[in-house]
């Protein structure tokens, strides 16, 4: 299931089977959330869900699956933080596709996420081209 | 308290207000605060353990925070409502998060805690034991200072 690149070299959410990409973004912050839905529908992502915390994110997966090809989750949230519920979304679904969003650039918790089955990770404050760099990297 | 541990969030708070503001901030003289004296109306506590345990708390009037928030997200906002307190709480969690990725970097281990945010009049904070050193900075769209303290 490989991305299409425009000829501005950023990714488009549309898969090269067919069908746009499906995201769930998991994150405590109401604005993180409209900067990222904002940066992926302006590409024709489709954002299917977003929670704002962990257990809210981890029911809302389970309940879209299918139907979810990217998370976008932050690290640090109240309630169940961005670890655990990666853990616990790989334990529901080892397939699950997931870049972890986080204002920390190189702590234990990003090392540990990488173990934990995180494809890769974007550093806030989000740049628009930069973050669909890196998810353009992480789906190719 | 530390230089080597105040710096960190000085340059993060620079670095990141610059960055998303995509203006000049200036940075004002550093003082130190006594305690109990009133804080301007929109203030973030962002809890800190690790080296140190503490606190750092970005404080704004309501003016500028709502300023701030709308500059961010490129409309106006008539109160302090849902959106605007989650982006200032955002840019407290960014400063935070930049300045313990540069102490981890120095081999310093720092955890910080999610940001809560409180507003009103007649604000203030006490504490036992700790004396709160202040960061102010001119953002172009108001003054916001960071009160750090943090005991070792």
């Amino acid at each position: 299931m490989g991305i299409l690149i425009g000829e501005d070299g950023l990714p488009v959410g549309k898969k090269s089977t067919g069908g746009n990409f499906k995201v769930l973004c998991i994150d405590d912050s109401q604005f993180i959330i409209k900067q990222l839905s904002q940066i992926f529908m302006s590409r024709d992502f489709e954002v299917v869900g977003t929670a704002i915390n962990g257990k809210q994110g981890l029911e809302l997966y389970k309940s879209l699956y299918p139907n979810v090809d990217l998370v976008t989750l932050d690290i640090t949230m109240p309630e169940m933080d961005g670890l655990e519920t990666l853990q616990k979304i790989k334990e529901s679904d080892p397939n699950a596709v997931v870049i972890m969003v986080t204002a920390l650039g190189t702590a234990d918790a990003v090392k540990e996420a990488i173990k934990l089955g995180a494809k890769g990770y974007i550093v806030k404050p989000l740049d628009r081209e930069k973050v669909l760099e890196r998810i353009g990297q992480i789906l190719k | 308290m530390r230089i080597e541990y105040i710096n960190p969030f000085v340059e993060a708070s620079f670095d990141i207000l610059n960055e998303i503001l995509g203006t000049s901030v200036k940075r004002g003289q550093l003082y130190l605060k006594k305690l109990g004296e009133s804080m301007k109306g929109v203030a973030v506590v962002i809890g800190v353990t690790g080296q140190v345990t503490g606190r750092i708390v970005f404080d704004m009037s309501e003016a500028t925070s709502l300023k701030l928030a709308e500059k961010l997200n490129g409309e106006k906002f008539d109160d302090f409502n849902d959106m605007a307190r989650s982006t200032i709480a955002e840019i407290a969690n960014m400063i935070t998060g930049r300045a313990v990725t540069k102490l981890d970097k120095e081999g310093l281990a720092f955890d910080f805690t999610p940001p809560t945010i409180i507003s009103g009049t007649n604000l203030n904070i006490y504490e036992s034991e700790m004396e709160a050193l202040i960061i102010p900075l001119d953002t172009g769209m108001g003054i916001v200072e960071i009160n750090i303290a943090f005991k070792e």
